[in-house]
């Protein structure tokens, strides 16, 4: 440095270990010491009245020329750092490496000579420790932070976003621009305890545990996170960094697994209410089976008794012919005798062991004839309507039944109506689905022809319904019904291969539903058999019969008719007198014997012998001994006992006719 | 805003003051475009000129505490100590501004001592430089210093000798992307400088045509 100096100046500029130009007032060098020749590789002869432009030509100068022109002009100083501009000049160490400097520039001299001193420090090595340690610490910070699934958020002081890592942004879905410098509380829609937990960090106090925020996405939704924090702090400033897990599919599972288990719950009691109903069905079914098989036992028996009390009584009415009041008192016993009969048949109707004579009919019509009996046993004050489908199937049942269940069916309705109201009687086509079935376990799903009787009554409890089916039980005030009706109706029904049901609400009425199934025949001709005269004849009667007094009284009766009789205690004994070769026009045998050998197979066998031979049956019940399910086939003929002369004249007259007409045609 | 004991200037003075404090943050403007890697707008909303106590009182308006702050002292004509001020929660916006968006965290804080050095160096030379040039004198001006702390401290440093001085009170606007920051730029004069800071204003209205109407206008 050749600056005029007195003092030694040159050398102790050139001897600081930092760059020293010293600019005049023109803004040229006056001044370039030895630090400077070597960084720059210009000597300072060379630099010495040019400008830095014009040294450092095709470097960008940035800030360095204002600021030495403010140094000069107005006495302002600068610093220009290596930091914000780095590599300023085209500097270089003694080993020719990127010399890094800051530059600081302050006014100089005096007032009457102005001048500017820009001085350069070497920074190099302590901005290579910062830019390794930088390079180390990043590529730490990179494995753990940029690559962490996890949302890594820090935050200022005043909760302004300084750091988010690529998780955040994704799970944000802000460009990271926005994110940054963004108040951290707007990102999250539980705002309180956003801020809550960001000071409670801020104050030195990490959450205790993971808190649950709601994050506000830049699309509007909500996200499940949830954070933990901590602070730290770098010089003056205090930052929180939190940590944001994404748990929406955690939410998402508990929810599902929470919802799988109300829905079992759900289905735990479906199941549990399905069981109780099928148990209730089942104990209710248990129960009618069991007082079904009480009442038909004790009525066969008891049809058996009343048919020698009323055998007996019919002969003993003709031995007394004459005697007025000794015939008086036998009719009043014949008609004790036929109201037992009827009480004992209805007994048996429940119990579904009545013999039924199940013809192919058409209900329509059926009902329709029945309507003047219908408005006779409901009185002036009930209106019936009957509602008759059109085109209604056929079905297959005993008229009679059908008949009587109607008429029972409307008697109840008018009493619960008191006789003042509207009876509604509907006959339709329906098919009972697999689903309906499945709901009523004692149903067959099929098509059927349904008949329902509607009242305007006082409907049931449900805890008479319960009941309802039940032999002897009425809510009838006594000695106005029997209890017997729906339990009849009931009976047949189920034997009919049918299904009844009742819905009844209490103060608006009942609607009682009987579902008959549909048969694909066509329709039977009623005859009525009741209409033919009473007629005796002289054939030859073999009556197979195991209680003796029911085969004396019945043999009394037949006698009375003037038909010859044999007799036999079981049916082997009556096979053995047809094998005999006797000539026999009716074999007319009880249906349950003791024995091997049974009625049924009796009747076959004596029909292998005498094709045209007549062949009546007469029961207590029928059981299942003539047929499956209790019904009759068609050409099986069959006297309920007890039956009165007549019943058995007319029948016995029928069967021999049937048969001479066979016998005939063949 | 002032005070019955110091030194005032009349609305004329004031006015010629804010243009010249305009003009000053207007030339810093240019310099800090130059720099700044986002646009930085700059604007004077207000200058008064008030105690030390009403100053410190200002700078704990608004609940904000801690300030950061770069400090240049000058001499010369006038002397004292000029500070630039920002909420400390808000220089980092400044910062990121200054050197971009695409740093980490830790570059930032790494740059944060630099990058308002040298902002604070741009913008107190240039109204420094403005006041000087304009009433004809020269300054001498320190090199910068970041200080962190808040008002009280910052205008009760040591070497400070007299409590009846005053503070010329800037308030500037960084229009930034990402919102506002409010910072302040503070002159603390001591009495001399002030009277002659009064009479400076009194011959540069005389130099410019004796009267002027100008107000504060927006000067970047």
């Amino acid at each position: 440095m050749q600056a005029s100096d007195a003092l030694g100046a040159t050398a102790v500029l050139d001897a600081i270990d930092g760059g020293v130009i010293v600019i005049d007032d023109a803004e040229r060098v006056a001044g370039w010491n030895r630090w400077m020749e070597v960084a720059s590789g210009f000597a300072e002869a060379q630099v010495l009245g040019r400008t830095l432009a014009e040294i450092f030509a095709g470097v960008d100068l940035k800030r360095l020329p204002a600021a030495i022109r403010a140094a000069l002009g107005s006495g302002g100083s600068a610093i220009i750092t290596h930091a914000l501009n780095p590599a300023l000049l085209p500097l270089q160490t003694r080993s020719q490496r990127p010399l890094f400097h800051d530059i600081t520039v302050s006014p100089a001299g005096s007032a009457q000579a102005s001048r500017c001193l820009v001085f350069i420090s070497d920074v190099t090595m302590a901005t290579k420790r910062e830019r390794f340690l930088r390079l180390r610490q990043n590529a730490r910070y990179d494995a753990v932070v940029a690559r962490a699934a996890d949302v890594i958020l820090t935050v200022d002081d005043a909760g302004v976003v300084q750091f988010i890592n690529a998780a955040g942004v994704s799970q944000f879905g802000y460009p990271e621009t926005e994110l940054l410098g963004r108040a951290a509380v707007e990102m999250f829609q539980t705002r309180d305890a956003w801020i809550a937990n960001w000071r409670s960090a801020l104050e030195g106090s990490p959450f205790s545990q993971p808190v649950e925020l709601i994050a506000q996405r830049k699309d509007g939704s909500a996200s499940y996170l949830e954070a933990s924090a901590s602070r730290w702090s770098s010089g003056t400033r205090t930052f929180v960094t939190v940590i944001l897990r994404d748990i929406n599919q955690r939410r998402a599972t508990d929810a599902a697994l929470r919802e799988l288990n109300q829905t079992l719950e759900e289905r735990v009691q479906q199941r549990t209410a399905q069981l109780m109903k099928a148990e209730e069905t089942l104990r209710q079914s248990q129960k009618m089976e069991a007082i079904g098989n009480l009442t038909g036992g004790i009525a066969h028996d008891f049809n058996n008794l009343l048919h020698i009390i009323g055998a007996n009584l019919h002969l003993l009415k003709r031995d007394v012919a004459g005697n007025e009041p000794a015939q008086l008192r036998v009719q009043r016993a014949l008609d004790g005798v036929a109201r037992s009969a009827k009480l004992s048949s209805q007994l048996l109707a429940f119990a579904r062991q009545q013999p039924l004579d199940p013809r192919v009919i058409h209900v329509e019509g059926f009902i329709r004839d029945m309507d003047d009996m219908l408005r006779k046993a409901v009185g002036d004050g009930i209106t019936i309507d009957m509602v008759l489908d059109a085109g209604l199937w056929n079905t297959l049942v005993d008229p009679g039944n059908v008949e009587n269940a109607l008429l029972n069916l409307a008697i109840n309705a008018r009493d619960a109506m008191e006789g003042r109201g509207r009876l509604k009687i509907e006959a339709s086509n329906v098919n009972l689905d697999a689903d309906y079935a499945r709901a009523n376990p004692e149903v067959m799903p099929g098509q059927y022809v349904l008949l329902a009787v509607t009242d305007t009554g006082t409907g049931m409890t449900a805890e008479v319904l319960q009941q309802a089916f039940d032999p002897f039980f009425t809510t009838k005030p006594d000695g106005r019904g029997t209890g017997l009706g729906l339990s009849m109706v009931y009976g047949f029904v189920k034997q009919s291969g049918g299904h009844i049901k009742i819905d009844s609400i209490v103060g608006q009425g009942t609607c009682i539903r009987i579902y008959l199934p549909r048969s694909l025949q066509a329709e039977d001709h009623l005859v009525e058999v009741d209409a033919t005269p009473v007629a005796g004849g002289s054939e030859m009667v073999l009556v197979a019969e195991d209680d003796d007094s029911v085969r004396d009284a019945v043999v009394a009766m037949f006698n009375d008719l003037g038909y010859r009789v044999l007799k036999a205690r079981d049916a082997q004994s009556a096979l053995t007198i047809i094998e005999s070769g006797m000539p026999i026009d009716l074999l007319f045998t009880d249906v349950v014997m003791p024995g091997p050998l049974q009625s049924t197979e009796l009747a076959r066998k004596a029909r292998e012998r005498m094709p045209h031979l007549a062949v009546l049956f007469t029961s207590g019940y029928s059981q299942n001994a003539l047929a499956p399910g209790g019904r009759l086939a068609a050409e099986v003929e069959l006297l309920s006992k007890p039956y009165s002369r007549e019943a058995l004249a007319r029948k016995v007259r029928h069967v021999l006719t049937s048969a001479a007409e066979r016998r005939s045609r063949a | 805003m002032t005070d019955q004991t110091m030194v005032s200037l009349s609305p004329l003075e004031l006015d010629a003051l804010t243009e010249l404090v305009n003009l000053g943050v207007g030339n810093a403007a240019v310099g800090l475009r130059e720099m700044v890697k986002e646009e930085v707008l700059l604007s004077v909303p207000k200058v008064a000129i008030l105690t030390r106590q009403q100053a410190i009182e200002n700078l704990g308006e608004g609940a904000v505490k801690r300030l950061v702050a770069v400090h240049q002292n000058f001499d010369g004509d006038i002397r004292g100590r000029a500070l630039l001020m920002f909420p400390e929660a808000q220089s980092m916006e400044l910062v990121r501004a200054v050197v971009g968006g695409d740093l980490s965290l830790d570059d930032l804080i790494e740059l944060e001592q630099e990058a308002l050095a040298e902002t604070g160096n741009i913008l107190l030379n240039g109204c420094l430089s403005t006041l000087a040039n304009s009433f004809g004198r020269t300054l001498r001006v320190s090199l910068p210093e970041v200080v962190h702390g808040d008002g009280s401290e910052f205008f009760n440093l040591t070497s400070w000798p007299r409590a009846d001085d005053g503070v010329l009170f800037i308030y500037i606007n960084f229009a930034l992307r990402r919102g506002d920051i409010q910072g302040y730029l503070a002159m603390l004069l001591d009495l001399p400088s002030l009277v002659t800071l009064k009479e400076l204003l009194a011959s540069y209205i005389v130099s410019i045509g004796g009267a002027t109407t100008t107000s504060a206008t927006n000067a970047s």
